[in-house]
Formats: structure tokens, C-alpha cells, sequence
């Protein structure tokens, strides 16, 4: 069954590859005003297919879920919201088109922003360019903040290189003979995932932790058998690992299957995804597993109960994912600026307001620096009993925090 | 020694299952001249009706190969019938967009039915292995690879051995021929469309077990896919499995001895130098008008 191949098959072919990668092209659609009486109409394009299609559903979610609550208590400045949401499929060429497409052709009058930094580098870079205020949900690579942009604010509590601040000055402030000797940190080529890892890195070795394994991988690695092959041979007593959510369950699984379980685990992102990461990586293998989040659908911050008891309403569950309760802080944020101000004519002063105060949000109380970084503290997470629990920091704490990723153990 | 008995285990492994995977799409292309973009989609389209027979039945995911790659193929002659065969003598370019527009279409339909979140099938042993002399072996690749040798020998028996073989190499090699000795080349070209389609469902219920899944993974599938079959030599079946098994070792060796942030880019490097060398591939033959293009 051997055949011939042309060079323009091979050609074709290749062009095929190409061709893979490409995306799909949001739609355009009318051009809108701004008259009094009309609604305010608010452009987001979010990765609804593609790689980080899970994370920009939630998001979806959650800007669906503070559009209907905002619509319900009358409005914003008295005029109904309407959202329109572009599918960028992921893909950075796309979302800046997007994005275009959103101020010129949609004209829309206010912007949310998207999913993670990769997609939030370029689409805040055509807001800014624009003069609009870009209130993001997610996106805390650092990166993003040093570009001297000024109507970009993210609506978290810290960036990602402080997210897990706190696990790692807990680890490093335990006495000797408890902490962890060596470290490995296997990290997604990512511009969120890996300055969390470097973040915790830093402060690891600074407590004389020493660092056994350190790796980036690319974001279409499905494998990682190998890679967890060569961290297993260097033993390392404590994984850190920076990661979005199909590669957290890939490393994890290969972990369990090589036998390879480390006395600590953290892991970025996808162990706050609740529910789907209990069934992806199995119940019994939680256990222990310590991660940043944001956010906790049982934290007692003003007005959560009600944003929760809204997304169960309209989605049917109060497993509600990290990534939706991001979406709707950011609306949140948007919202307290323009109230304040009382206009959303001029953008700059809706910058200049958040530059200049705090925002009370479910994900607790936000202020932000001159570049539009948080200035709070991230939560930290841990699955015990089959439950994420928030264990960091101890006032906000549900309870209390236990070293060890016992696989096998939460049954 | 471990390590390097380690690595070619995990490298021989992985390359197993892509082999299936990229077996039907160069057999397509060996019978009907047609890169089928949509494969790496009805790979994932295959996991995710692999995963609703294994959550709704309770039936073992490699086992529910017995009822995924007849759904599968069922799905491929349809889709051969519906979508493929008005164009199938379009030019090379045409069919390349419409499978391309095909796989979008499967991406958007399976994102409907299943939604967007990640899946995984999780049987007993997914996180159990085999040790062998200090050598991980994960069961459930163990498993995988064992079907795909089954498989890609089934094929192979029939390609070489059977009548129907003789007439898919008649119809490939010399159609209008094939015609006249009775051969109805658009009902062949119709099963092996359905053949190529069913290998990748099998592929696709090993590697919803492998690993998680949305409906947008096809695209990772596809890239390496189609360099797995451009290196093996388009159209033949042992260059694709030759082809697949180096992808897979390039992948674990550079993840292993270089760097994993390589490790999905080395493979593709090594298709290019190859191709610098042979345009055809490793197993590909020129024909005269290849020769007479250079």
C-alpha cells in the first residue's frame, strides 16, 4: 500500500497544518449609539472553543450572571445592559480582531476583558489604543503590567507571581525538620503559570529548599509520561506546578501513574475547577493537593450568597467555577466605576476612579496600583475530604491547612 | 540504562497510538488523493461517544472499541456520502478547505452535545502500571498499544491479503482501469473513506483514556497527524506506522534528554529535515511526474 507523493501533496499538506491552527473570525454586526435611553452595550470576546474553552465559558457565565443581576435591580445610570460576547476560539490573531471589531464596527460603549494573559496581552493592547477601560477577569502574568497601560485593571487580588505568596512563606517558615529538602517545578510555557512557579521558586530557595527539577513545557503537550519520568528520577520532596487545567489532570495522572507521589503537590488553576478536576483526576486522589484560587462559593464576602444563589438559578448548580465568579468581580469593578463617575463618555475617568479607590466585590474588597495591578493577597486552596477548602490566609480561612498529597486517601 | 529503557518504552508506547491514529488518514489519502483535515476531529468525536458508552452502560472504554468504531464508521460513510464524494475530483486544494470546514463544523456540534468542558474516562487501572525491571509500563497504554497492533494488523491483512484489498490498491493505483475490470471504484472509495474514519475512532476510545479532552483538541491532533504522515510518506500505510513510532520517540527522547519545552517541536524539525532530503517521505515513491517537476 505504498503510493507516491507529490510535491504539491506534500505542499498541501503542510498547508494543512497551517490551516489547523487557524481559527474562526468573530462576526461583526450593527453599529450602536449612545443615547440616554438606549442600553449600554458592553463588547467582551471570550475563547469559547478551542484550548481554553472551559475557563472562557465560565467567564461567560459569570458576565451573564452580573448582566441579569444588574438588568433585575433596574440597570446601569437607569439604562438596561446588553452584552455582546465574540468567540475568539483562543487564538491571540483572532481575539485582536475581535476586539477591533468590538469598538469599530459593533461600537460598543464599555469593554470586558478575556481569559488568561495570553489572550489578555494583545486584546488590552487594542483597548488601550482605543482609550477604553479594559476591566479583565483574568490575566495576571506581570507581563501585562508593565507596559505603562492605563486604563487596564485586573479584577483579582494580586498577580500571578504573588498567588501563591502565601503557600510558599508557609512552607518556608515551617520548622526544618517538617519542610520539604528539594523542589521540582515543572511549569506550563505560559505567561500566567510560570511567574506564580517563579514566584514560590524564589522564596523556596531563599528558606534553603533546594531546587531538583526545573522545566517549562509547550501548551500542546498532551504526554507527560517522560517528563514526569525524569522528576521521578530526581526525587524531589515537594512539586510546584504551574499549569492551566487539561495539563494540571495530564501531569497529575502521570504522576499516579508512575507511582511518583511527591509529600507535597501545588498546583495552579486546575485544582480550584472543583467538581470537574474531583471526577478528571478521581476523588481519592485529592486529597491534600494544594492550590491558589480567587474565589470560594462559601466565602461570606458581600454579596456572594446572592451571586451564588443567581448562577444556580440560571445554570442549576452551585459548583460554581472560579473563572465565572472572576467574570463577575470584573463586572463588578466596571460597575462601581461607572456609577461613580456617573458617565461612561469619558473612559479616563473611569480609570482615574479605580486608580483612586477601593471596590467592594465578591472576591472581597479590590483596589489596584498606578499600572492597574491588584494590590490584595490570593487565596490558598486544599482539597481535604473530598472538599476545597480555603486554608490561606488564616482570617478568611474555612480550615486549617495540613501538609502532605495522600492519593488514595479522601476515598 | 533505566531512563533509556524508560524512555523507549514510553516513546514505543505513545507511537502506538498514533500510528492508529494516522493509519486511516494516509489510507484515505492513498486511495482518494484527499488530505481529510476533519480526522483529528473524529478522533476526539470518537472519545467523546467512547466516553457515553463507558458513563451510560458502564462498559469498559478499550472494550467499547467493539461499539465506537462501527458508530464511527458509520458516521464515515455518511459523511463520505453527504460531504466528500460531490468534490472527491476537485482539486487537492478544495477538499483540504471542505474537511477543514468539516472538522470546524464536528468541533461546533460535539461542543453542543457534550459541552466545552474538559472530559476524562477514568476505568479501574487508568492510573495503574506495569513495573518491569525498574521500567513503568501505564497500564492503560499497555492496553492501547496491544489494540492498535491488532488493528493496524487487520488492516494491513486486509490491504495486502484480501480481494477487497487488491481492488483499494487497483482503485489507488489506476482507477479508470479498476473500472474496467469491474471494480466500482466510488463504493470503494466510499469504504475506505468509512475504514480511514473507523481506525481514527479506534484511536480516538484509546486516547479518551490516555487523556482528557474538549471539543477543540482536534487541532493538536491534526497538526501531528498530518506531520506523521507527511514524514512516513503520504498514502503508505507502513510509512505512517514508521512515521508515528519516530514521532513518538523524537517526543519522549527531547522531553527526556533536551527538554520538554522541545518536546512538541523536535518531531516537526525532523520532518522538515527529512523532507529536505526526500520530498516523498520515508516510505513515499516518486512518480514519473514528480521527477519531470523537479
Amino acid at each position: 500500500m505504498s503510493h507516491s507523493l507529490s510535491r504539491r501533496g506534500a505542499a498541501l499538506a503542510m498547508t494543512g497544518v497551517l490551516a489547523a491552527t487557524l481559527a474562526a473570525c468573530g462576526s461583526g454586526g450593527d453599529s450602536g449609539g449612545s443615547d440616554s435611553d438606549d442600553p449600554i452595550r458592553i463588547g467582551s470576546s471570550l475563547p469559547l472553543t478551542g484550548e481554553f474553552s472551559q475557563p472562557g465559558k465560565a467567564a461567560n457565565e459569570g458576565y451573564e450572571v452580573w448582566v441579569e443581576m444588574v438588568n433585575e435591580a433596574g440597570g446601569l445610570l437607569d439604562r438596561e445592559v446588553e452584552l455582546i460576547v465574540k468567540d475568539d476560539a483562543s487564538n491571540q490573531n483572532t481575539i485582536v480582531a475581535d476586539y477591533n471589531a468590538l469598538i469599530s464596527q459593533d461600537r460598543v460603549d464599555l469593554l470586558l476583558g478575556t481569559f488568561s494573559s495570553l489572550l489578555n496581552l494583545p486584546a488590552s493592547a487594542v483597548a488601550e489604543k482605543n482609550q477604553m477601560l479594559y476591566v479583565e477577569p483574568a490575566g495576571g502574568s506581570p507581563e501585562l503590567f508593565s507596559r505603562g497601560f492605563e486604563y487596564l485593571f485586573f479584577a483579582q487580588q494580586s498577580t500571578a507571581d504573588r498567588q501563591g505568596l502565601l503557600f510558599a512563606e508557609y512552607i518556608a517558615g515551617l520548622p526544618e525538620a517538617e519542610r520539604p529538602k528539594t523542589a521540582a517545578y515543572p511549569t506550563l510555557d505560559d505567561p500566567f503559570a510560570m511567574p506564580v512557579v517563579e514566584g514560590m521558586r524564589e522564596i523556596l530557595e531563599e528558606a534553603g529548599i533546594e531546587t531538583v527539577y526545573s522545566e517549562t513545557y509547550a501548551i500542546d503537550t498532551k504526554n507527560f509520561d517522560s517528563l514526569v519520568s525524569s522528576m521521578r528520577s530526581a526525587d524531589p520532596d515537594m512539586v510546584v506546578h504551574g499549569a492551566q487545567f487539561e495539563d494540571g489532570i495530564g501531569m497529575t495522572r502521570a504522576m499516579l501513574k508512575a507511582d511518583f507521589t511527591p509529600d507535597v503537590l501545588f498546583q495552579t488553576n486546575a485544582p480550584s475547577f472543583r467538581q470537574q478536576y474531583e471526577e478528571s483526576v478521581g476523588a481519592e486522589n485529592t486529597e491534600g493537593v494544594t492550590f491558589g484560587v480567587s474565589h470560594s462559593p462559601e466565602a461570606d464576602s458581600p454579596g456572594n450568597q446572592e451571586f451564588v444563589d443567581k448562577y444556580e438559578e440560571m445554570f442549576g448548580t452551585r459548583e460554581v467555577p472560579e473563572d465565572a465568579a472572576d467574570g463577575y468581580a470584573a463586572g463588578q469593578v466596571l460597575q462601581a466605576a461607572v456609577e461613580a463617575v456617573g458617565s461612561i463618555d469619558d473612559q479616563t475617568a473611569l480609570a482615574d476612579w479605580l486608580r483612586e479607590n477601593e471596590v467592594e466585590t465578591i472576591l472581597g474588597d479590590l483596589s489596584w496600583n498606578d499600572d492597574g495591578s491588584p494590590t490584595g493577597d490570593f487565596l490558598i486552596g486544599q482539597w481535604q475530604d473530598g472538599v476545597p477548602e480555603i486554608v490561606l490566609p488564616e482570617d478568611v480561612a474555612t480550615a486549617e491547612i495540613k501538609l502532605g498529597w495522600q492519593p488514595g486517601g479522601a476515598g | 540504562m533505566t531512563e533509556l529503557l524508560q524512555t523507549l518504552a514510553l516513546g514505543l508506547l505513545l507511537g502506538g497510538v498514533y500510528a492508529l491514529a494516522a493509519s486511516g488518514l494516509t489510507l484515505i489519502f492513498g486511495v482518494m488523493k484527499v488530505i481529510n483535515i476533519a480526522h483529528g476531529a473524529f478522533v476526539i468525536l470518537a472519545a467523546f461517544i467512547t466516553y457515553w458508552v463507558w458513563e451510560a452502560f458502564g462498559i469498559d472504554p478499550l472494550l467499547g472499541i467493539f461499539i465506537t468504531t462501527p458508530i464511527v464508521f458509520a458516521l464515515g460513510w455518511l459523511t463520505y456520502k453527504v460531504v466528500v464524494s460531490p468534490i472527491r475530483t476537485a482539486p487537492m486544494a478544495s477538499t483540504v478547505l471542505l474537511t477543514f470546514g468539516l472538522a470546524l463544523v464536528l468541533e461546533g456540534a460535539m461542543g453542543e452535545i457534550w459541552g466545552n468542558n474538559s472530559t476524562a474516562i477514568r476505568p479501574s487501572y487508568v492510573d495503574q502500571s506495569f513495573l518491569v525491571g525498574g521500567v513503568f509500563l501505564p497500564k492503560a497504554q499497555v492496553y492501547g498499544g496491544l489494540i492498535a497492533i491488532v488493528v493496524l494488523g487487520l488492516l494491513w491483512l486486509v490491504l495486502t491479503k484480501s480481494w477487497l484489498g487488491r481492488a483499494i490498491r487497483a482503485a489507488a493505483s489506476n482507477p479508470a482501469s479498476a473500472e474496467l475490470v469491474g471494480i466500482k471504484v466510488a463504493a470503494v472509495a466510499a469504504l475506505v473513506f468509512a475504514l480511514g474514519i473507523a481506525a481514527a475512532g479506534a484511536a480516538g476510545a484509546i486516547t479518551g483514556v490516555l487523556y482528557p479532552f474538549v471539543p477543540g483538541s482536534h487541532y493538536t491532533w491534526i497538526a501531528r497527524l498530518l506531520a506523521i504522515v507527511v514524514l512516513g510518506g503520504l498514502g503508505s500505510l507502513n510509512g505512517a506506522v514508521l512515521g508515528a513510532v519516530l514521532f513518538g520517540l523524537a517526543e519522549t527522547f527531547t522531553a527526556t534528554y533536551w527538554s520538554p519545552a522541545w518536546a512538541t517541536a523536535v518531531p516537526y524539525a525532523i520532518v522538515f529535515a527529512v523532507l529536505l532530503v526526500r520530498p516523498q517521505g520515508l516510505m513515499g515513491t516518486r512518480l514519473r511526474e514528480d521527477a519531470v517537476a523537479t
